[in-house]
């Protein structure tokens, strides 16, 4: 899948855009580029693309300490580039936090001194721009041409183990009239298995399936996403209450004062509902099979009441368990041990039903390394917690939501490492599972765990952080949330 | 008042029988082509793929019936991309009400497109009583493109088609079934259409 790459280009501290690297056609979009950056990263971008005007103008970068807060922000790559031109500023590039250094002029000017840095820090920290202008490099912010041929220069910096470069058609940037596809296809026929990342051109969603389809790794996109021509999203990141059920009946106890029946699981459910839960999730610990009998009639009832989606599991095995379950009106179905088990059933359910039915639900517990555990956390399977989510995602389920045994029913927050680590490898939604305690910890799952939604229970059940606060208060942290 | 809601051989069509049941409304669910034309009001509601649902509307004859129909219709998730041009999901020929394709989302957005979105609007209709920037709840893979009969917006990676309007043609992207009280709104503002 192609990575889109927002653009942030800074001058006197201000988000900008140049159009065909013009000074006279600036333009500000943001007085505050920080605060555009945690928007770019709320939005799911995992990569940042800054360009420094000062420092391009000037030779030396001027807004490495903005470089700085932006990395702190977390959960992003970012590359930075403009004006670099010594050891110096190209290593204070790097302590900043940037994950690369894009280096544009120097490459053509001074090749010998960047190939220098490129001994000692790495060619994986450098991101290579090519700017072509008639088949030709352009440099100094395109204001010269060099008698360099594309070819020649991206053949020369691949030899010296540089392997991301960043390609702009100088007639094109900010022109929004299309990206030079036929451009980046002859170069990545001439150098295949090179990382090329597009930049310039993009006016909407049609170009990046363009590349997309010829094969690009990135593409670098600035006036379109702010000018609304590509919008990121602003889906909400998800609460689920989670209930245990025994016998039909609610396990824990629930602290509202003005249910009559804290243990019908059907009260209670609308009580989450109106109360602003997302989603809810139902679990079936009955330990008898007679028990068991009673839960479609209950997920009956739920069905006809709730007006939000939910999910329900504990106790699938079969095939025949699910369809039951989802006849009844379950929206979702959650797959644990008898995933395990046989995989299979994942994809049989994917292909009778659509992805979006089955979540497969993970134990996992970290020691040496992170190990998936099934029968409710007892029995080690010697499976990987990636390795198992990774697959379950190519089988077909849906959703992954992950528990990590480690941090549940500690109150001391979620797995947040694993969780984005997880939500970088897949493409399906991962919900978070297993150590809410305080509202903090919600954000964290979000911001630094990259969850799509964060499932809890007692925290919930006794009242200690109540949805419409929590909502509040992640709203004003600066994440996106259903607010009713 | 007589709603009927399209059956067919795919999918979980309770739900949108339960959100009627509680808005106090009673509903026929049935694939019969001439209790279909009677209706009042016709809800296509879909789950499932979209080249095995064409497969069987045009097994059953519906191909025919739902773009005939002279009452309000109202499509969806499924049922709204089935009343496009044509879906990329198993390169499917479909009824052709509106003009758009039905395409698969790409980019740097995690896919299905599952959970609360906002969507902006700017006309009343089934939108009566709702603000523009609600939220409501999403499931999909494929996306309705931006274009002449969009009545809604909603944006993910892309600005796509939350809801399509043309003559007495409705249809939603999201699931108003499950979209808490927004959702029951905007049923009720279609059966009041």
């Amino acid at each position: 899948m192609i990575e889109i790459i927002p653009a942030i280009d800074l001058m006197d501290g201000k988000c900008v855009r140049l159009s065909g690297g013009r000074f006279d056609t600036m333009k500000i979009y943001s007085d505050d580029p920080i605060d555009m950056a945690r928007n770019f990263r709320d939005l799911g971008f995992k990569y940042l693309h800054i360009v420094d005007l000062d420092g391009a103008r000037t030779g030396n970068p001027v807004h490495t300490g903005l470089l700085q807060k932006i990395v702190a922000l977390g959960g992003m790559k970012v590359d930075f580039g403009g004006g670099i031109r010594s050891r110096e500023s190209f290593k204070a590039v790097l302590d900043a936090g940037a994950d690369r250094v894009s280096i544009g002029s120097l490459a053509v000017t001074n090749p010998h001194e960047l190939e220098e840095w490129i001994m000692d820090f790495g060619a994986s920290r450098v991101l290579l721009g090519v700017d072509v202008k008639n088949e030709k490099v352009a440099y100094h912010g395109w204001q010269s041409e060099s008698n360099i041929g594309w070819q020649e220069f991206i053949g020369f910096w691949l030899g010296k183990g540089v392997d991301r470069f960043f390609c702009t058609d100088v007639d094109r940037d900010g022109a929004m009239n299309g990206p030079a596809v036929e451009l980046y296809q002859r170069m990545m026929q001439q150098f295949p298995g090179i990382d090329l990342v597009a930049s310039g051109g993009v006016s909407g969603p049609e170009d990046i399936r363009q590349l997309e389809t010829a094969g690009l790794k990135g593409v670098i996109v600035g006036k379109a996403i702010y000018e609304g021509k590509l919008k990121a999203s602003f889906l909400a990141k998800r609460i689920i209450p989670c209930l245990d059920i025994r016998d039909g009946r609610t396990v824990k106890g629930v602290n509202f004062i003005d249910i009559r029946d804290a243990g019908d699981p059907v009260e209670l459910a609308v009580r989450y509902a109106a109360e602003g839960a997302d989603e809810l999730v139902f679990l079936d610990i009955t330990a008898t099979i007679e028990g068991r009998k009673t839960f479609p009639i209950l997920v009956k009832r739920i069905a006809k009441v709730l007006n939000i989606p939910f999910t329900v599991g504990g106790g699938i095995s079969t095939f025949e368990d699910a369809v039951v379950l989802l006849e009844a009106g379950a929206d979702k179905i959650s797959l644990n041990s008898a995933a395990v088990k046989d995989p299979e059933i994942i994809d049989r359910l994917a292909k009778s039903f659509g992805n979006q039915f089955i979540v497969l639900a993970i134990d996992a517990r970290e020691e040496a390394s992170w190990e998936v555990y099934v029968h409710g956390g007892r029995i080690p399977t010697g499976r990987d917690l990636f390795e198992w989510a990774k697959e379950g995602q190519e089988r077909g389920c849906g959703e992954i939501l992950f528990t990590s045994m480690n941090h549940d029913g500690t109150k001391g927050g979620f797995a947040n490492e694993a969780l984005a680590r997880i939500s970088n490898q897949l493409t399906i939604p991962v919900i978070a599972s297993g150590g809410a305690g305080k509202l903090e910890h919600f954000r964290d799952a979000f911001t630094l765990g990259k969850a799509d939604a964060a499932l809890a229970a007692s925290v919930f059940h006794f009242g200690e952080i109540p949805i419409p606060d929590l909502k509040r208060y992640l709203y004003n942290e600066g994440i996106t949330v259903r607010i009713k | 008042m007589k709603i009927v809601v399209i059956k067919y051989n795919a999918g979980n069509i309770g739900s949108v029988s339960n959100a009627l049941d509680r808005l106090g409304l009673e509903c026929e669910v049935t694939d019969d082509p001439l209790t279909i034309r009677q209706a009042d009001k016709v809800i296509f509601p879909g789950v499932g793929e979209a080249s095995t649902t064409m497969r069987y509307l045009r097994e059953s004859g519906l191909d025919k019936v739902i773009p005939d129909l002279k009452q309000p219709v109202l499509g969806i998730c499924l049922g709204m991309q089935l009343m496009c041009k044509w879906s990329e999901e198993g390169d499917t020929p479909a009824l052709g009400i509106f003009p758009q394709k039905v395409e698969l989302f790409r980019g740097s957005v995690k896919v299905p497109h599952m959970g609360w979105n906002s969507i902006s609007f700017k006309q009343d209709g089934i939108f009566k009583d709702i603000d523009s920037g609600c939220y409501v709840y999403f499931v999909h893979s494929y996306f309705v493109e931006d274009g002449v009969s969009t009545l809604a917006t909603c944006d993910y990676g892309i600005r796509f088609s939350a809801a399509l309007h043309r003559d007495n043609f409705y249809a939603v992207q999201f699931h108003p079934e499950k979209s808490g009280e927004v959702g029951q709104q905007i049923l009720k503002n279609f059966i009041d259409l």
